[in-house]
């Protein structure tokens, strides 16, 4: 089948990567959305001092 | 405190010895380094599991 | 003077740099007369295959933010210093790791572990992990590989510049945008800060080096008038990279060393350990140990932005 491929999407915060699928038509046969991204906060802060998540999580988003 | 921050980093304490040591005392500098040689011997080689990506 | 083809990314980032750009408000219409910005994910609507199929080094200036820990970060790095003449790693992630090198101090399958299968939320009861390439009824959907270790943009490609802060400034980034404006950039390898240690630009009153206790920072309100480290607040700018205006020490909060080790200094967390150390006042063993203890996270405080430029770079597990 024929892809499409959206990469990067743009204008919001993330990374993020689109994958359509058309088929014999031309029509959409099915879109995958997958984001190419982990950094691992939710493993990383485990055992670090309470008081600095508010100084460590909001690099989860900067916008 | 060094200990403290090389155990987070996955560095035993045993691996990091202090100790005051004259220029006189040359059977106790001796004595530490053989004692600091065994220690590590007994530990093996540091596994440093930074190579790869 | 033709405009200058201008690009910013994003790696492992947290589009905070990318806004810290938006942030120089209307100074932004000085960088459209400036630039063209022929990439940038956030804000306008480039694809990877533009930037493909630009001929090499035809790119003047790209700023890179975010750290390197994916193939396709790799990738990207690698590409965009192939079709520039300058790369400046932009922000602390692409200078000296960021917070994400934070993740050295676990493995990749604690990650994945803790994020898809174990968080709370997750509805997730096949332990369905992602994968690299995945076969589905239409055809193949890939993903890069995310690597065990976290790196900075320079361990990947050299870089010509390298502008530190979570995020930079509006300051520093102006001065960016001016030297380009002015074709006066500064030596190659150039830091874009101060030369000196946060402490140089700091107005607090500094009298006496000497503590008897470290507060962790919800312990103690500090008063804004005298040095925090003084205080027994733990602040990091003894042996920071100065050039940041103090913002933090502004908000009456302890330095987190963001703009990393100052000129001169290869592991700002030793030299941390060093300058916290001498300044504490012991009577014996003790007093020594109750120091320590006092310490909460050596490690993740003195790291931490700066693993990925660490001597150490990460937790280093017992067995091979």
């Amino acid at each position: 089948m024929k892809k499409v491929s959206i990469d990067p999407i743009t204008r919001l915060e993330g990374h993020g990567k689109i994958e359509i699928f058309l088929n014999d038509n031309g029509d959409v046969a099915n879109t995958y959305f997958q984001i190419p991204e982990l950094r691992g906060f939710e493993k990383f802060c485990e055992g670090r001092p309470v008081e600095e998540m508010p100084r460590i999580v909001p690099r989860i988003c900067g916008v | 405190m060094l200990k403290k921050m090389l155990g987070q980093f996955g560095v035993d304490e045993k691996r990091l010895r202090l100790d005051w040591v004259s220029a006189s005392e040359g059977d106790r500098f001796a004595s530490i380094v053989n004692d600091m040689t065994e220690e590590i011997r007994a530990l093996g080689p540091f596994n440093r599991s930074d190579g790869g990506k | 003077m033709p405009k200058l083809k201008l690009a910013l990314y994003w790696a492992g980032a947290c589009g905070g740099c990318d806004v810290a750009v938006l942030d120089v408000n209307e100074k932004i219409l000085d960088v459209a007369n400036l630039a063209d910005i022929v990439f940038w994910p956030i804000a306008l609507d480039f694809k990877y295959h533009h930037v493909e199929a630009m001929p090499d080094k035809s790119i003047d200036v790209c700023l890179f933010n975010g750290c390197v820990r994916s193939s396709e970060q790799e990738h990207i790095a690698k590409m965009l210093r192939a079709k520039s003449k300058v790369l400046v790693a932009f922000g602390s992630c692409a200078c000296f790791g960021g917070i994400p090198a934070l993740a050295n101090f676990t493995t990749r399958a604690e990650i994945m572990e803790r994020a898809y299968i174990e968080a709370p939320s997750n509805e997730n009861p096949e332990k369905t992990l992602p994968q690299t390439k995945v076969k589905v009824a239409e055809g193949e959907i890939t993903l890069p590989e995310l690597y065990e270790n976290v790196y900075t943009l320079a361990q990947v490609v050299p870089v010509e510049y390298y502008v530190p802060g979570c995020p930079p400034t509006v300051d520093l980034i102006l001065k960016v945008v001016n030297a380009l404006a002015t074709n006066s950039l500064p030596p190659v390898g150039a830091v874009v800060a101060s030369e000196k240690t946060l402490c140089a630009e700091c107005d607090r009153k500094k009298e006496n080096k000497k503590i008897t206790r470290i507060y962790r920072t919800h312990e103690i309100i500090p008063d804004p008038s005298k040095c925090l480290l003084e205080q027994g607040l733990l602040c990091m700018g003894a042996a920071t990279r100065g050039g940041c205006g103090a913002l933090c020490i502004k908000a009456n909060i302890p330095c987190r060393g963001c703009f990393g080790p100052p000129p001169g200094v290869a592991d700002q967390g030793a030299k941390l350990v060093s300058s916290i150390a001498s300044i504490y006042e012991t009577d014996g063993k003790d007093d020594i140990q109750k120091m320590v203890n006092e310490v909460a996270d050596p490690a993740g405080t003195f790291y931490r932005f700066g693993m990925s430029t660490s001597m150490l770079r990460r937790k280093h597990s017992r067995k091979r």
